[in-house]
């Protein structure tokens, strides 16, 4: 009887999703039936089970958190001040504003935590701009759409955080982990755009001058300083991931509407007017802001960034909750280690376990949303890599790499789709533009997979320097 | 009329949910790092407001079309396959809530018989922890309302969120601000 558990377990989920029932009721309905038919769980303990799931973890409040941050933080404007930052910085170098494209990538995943968005935001300003200075449109999309996967690699990262949710990882540690491929990956992709630029003889514009770096760089700065708010915070191990989100979403309220005064009560109002002394624009600041604090909760733009961030993350705990059960169903059948001795008793070494799980995860991703994809598959990979003595953070940057490349690999590339929407191309021309980088993108996670140093001497750094080893 | 204020009560109990939940995790760290001292029920409140807000919005979710699902092997099949798949997707979901709430109602009986209360707060459990069976007839009643539609003829399934409509979404308003910007400099 017990050898039916898990291809019924699978059958029923895989079979549900591609019929169109929602991720999250796939993922609850196959384990209820499971249970139902296997174990002498009563219902009420089921119940028992969702309810916890969603109320007795203090870091996955961190989720909604940081999705409410990056609603107010991810605009045109903010976009916009990354990128003049970007450009003033590496424009100068022979190919610079495509290296400033994937830096303000970079930059703006970073601020936002979602790839799409990053494209979409960076994209429409920085491909239009290079093409215009002779760019070949092709290859502006390309590198886009491929900077633009570093969204959730660079911390603070949702998709990290739906990691540490599925296998009770530090979210912390994975915020660390993340920040040396992330760098990594940006300079290879610029290392890749210089000699190209080389090649084809591509322009470079004239250096600002410190003076414009530091004015622009002062102007970004208020975005910015998120990324600082949240990584210090966490590196420093003053706060939690979830205090640091909700320390962060408050700093991005306030910056959305009282410093960049992109949306809210404020909007286009400017700091000092034309003309106007510095003596008289201080006192009108000071009026209008603080009548704008009790007018904002009742202004459209901003109750939509609310609204829009609650429903994403209802979608995606909701998804949590649920996959919890399915977790615990793997558990509880020993599912996880049953596959584990298996491979064991093959003699299959860790390195190619990781070949595997790349192939699996590089398939995968290809027709699913990234945190679907972590939630079914981290739990069953997780005690397989722990016996075979993978670091479980190494794992995770290795699932999180195979993500960023489902995103730009049909028939899902989410990156796809807002490439080709942007430039109004076709999907085939999308996938052609990505494909060089998508090669390179292969490189790099080679050199994640077998290369565990990459992932983890930030964390060990940490570890030291807090005296834990 | 009925259905604008009900939606209205959503997305602000909703909102406001969030809104809380994240004032009152930055005032636990304010008061942390400012005065040394902190709110004795604010963890706990805090996760309960996090369990009603994701069990009473997953209603909203199929409301408004959100939830997260593949749809790209559906789309394969002609419109009477996809409307049949959608039949029985609905009902598999319409299964899932029944059973869930016959375990939250029996789950909830019993923590009303024992009279168990929150750790922090003297309120019962079973009152705070209702919403494990409300949101679950709340979305009984949004999917039996998806499935109506469906059999007649409105709808042929779940919608999903389409992440990457989202984000060209925002790439058309900086496009718009960007020429709006060139025109005027001009």
């Amino acid at each position: 009887m017990e050898s039916y558990v898990i291809p019924i377990l699978f059958f029923l989920l895989f079979f549900c999703m591609m019929i169109g029932v929602p991720v999250a009721v796939s993922l609850g309905f196959s384990s209820i039936v499971t249970i139902l038919l296997f174990a002498d769980d009563s219902l009420a303990s089921i119940a028992l089970k969702l309810f916890e799931a969603l109320s007795e973890h203090y870091t996955f409040l961190a989720i909604p958190f940081f999705i409410l941050s990056s609603a107010f933080l991810s605009t045109g404007g903010v976009a916009k001040r990354i990128i003049d930052f970007a450009i003033d910085i590496v424009g100068h170098i022979r190919g610079g504003l495509a290296m400033a494209g994937v830096l303000a990538c970079m930059l703006f995943a970073a601020v936002s935590g979602s790839s799409p968005a990053t494209v979409a935001a960076i994209g429409a300003i920085v491909i239009v701009g290079m093409t215009r200075v002779g760019y070949p449109e092709k290859f502006a999309a390309g590198v886009i759409s491929t900077a633009g996967t570093l969204g959730i690699l660079i911390p603070p990262s949702i998709v990290m955080l739906v990691y540490a949710a599925a296998t009770e990882v530090s979210a912390a540690r994975m915020f660390m982990a993340g920040m040396a491929p992330g760098i990594l990956m940006g300079l290879i992709l610029m290392v890749a755009i210089y000699i190209y630029a080389r090649i084809k003889g591509l322009p470079s514009s004239p250096f600002p001058g410190f003076k414009k770096i530091a004015k622009s760089g002062l102007t970004a700065l208020g975005g910015l300083m998120l990324i600082f708010i949240v990584l210090g915070a966490i590196y420093g191990g003053v706060a939690s991931p979830t205090e640091a989100a909700a320390v962060a979403s408050v700093y991005a309220f306030f910056i959305a509407v009282f410093g960049y005064r992109d949306i809210g009560p404020l909007k286009h109002l400017p700091w000092k007017k034309e003309g106007e002394s510095i003596g008289s624009a201080i006192p009108r600041n000071i009026i209008q802001m603080a009548t704008a604090l009790p007018k904002s909760f009742f202004n459209k733009e901003v109750q939509k960034v609310i609204l829009d961030a609650s429903k994403v993350s209802i979608m995606l705990l909701f998804v949590i909750g649920n996959a919890i059960l399915f977790a615990h169903v793997l558990t509880t059948e020993r599912i996880p280690h049953e596959i584990a001795e298996t491979i064991i008793a093959w003699g299959l070494p860790a390195w190619g376990f990781l070949l595997v799980v790349n192939l699996l995860l590089l398939i995968a991703g290809n027709f699913m949303e990234p945190s679907a994809i972590l939630l079914i598959m981290a739990p069953i990979l997780f005690p397989i890599a722990t016996q075979l003595g993978i670091d479980p953070i190494h794992l995770g940057i290795i699932m999180v790499v195979n993500m960023e490349i489902g995103m730009i690999t049909p028939p899902v590339g989410l990156n796809l789709f807002v490439i080709s929407g942007i430039t109004n191309k076709s999907m085939g021309w999308a996938i052609s533009a990505s494909l060089p980088w998508l090669l390179l993108l292969l490189f790099f996670l080679m050199l994640i997979t077998f290369v565990p140093q990459i992932s983890l001497f930030v964390p060990e750094m940490f570890d030291k320097m807090h005296g834990y080893k | 009329m009925l259905a604008n204020i009900i939606n209205k009560f959503e997305e602000s109990f909703l909102s406001l949910l969030l809104v809380s939940m994240t004032l009152l995790v930055f005032s636990e760290v304010v008061l942390r790092f400012g005065f040394n001292t902190g709110i004795s029920w604010s963890q706990e409140v805090t996760l309960y407001m996090m369990a009603w807000f994701v069990l009473f919005g997953a209603s909203y979710g199929v409301k408004v079309g959100a939830h997260i699902g593949v749809d790209s092997f559906v789309k394969l099949f002609p419109k009477k396959m996809r409307v049949a798949m959608g039949l029985l997707s609905v009902s598999i979901c319409i299964a899932y809530c029944v059973i869930f709430m016959i375990g939250a109602w029996n789950y909830l009986a019993k923590l009303h018989q024992i009279h168990l209360e929150m750790e922090d707060l003297e309120t019962e459990r079973w009152m705070s922890e209702s919403i494990i069976f409300l949101g679950f007839l709340f979305l009984l009643f949004r999917f039996l309302q998806l499935f109506i539609r469906i059999l007649k003829g409105d709808a042929e399934g779940f919608s999903h969120i389409d992440e990457a409509a989202e984000s060209l979404e925002l790439a058309a308003q900086i496009k718009a601000e960007e020429q709006a910007i060139e025109a005027g400099s001009k």
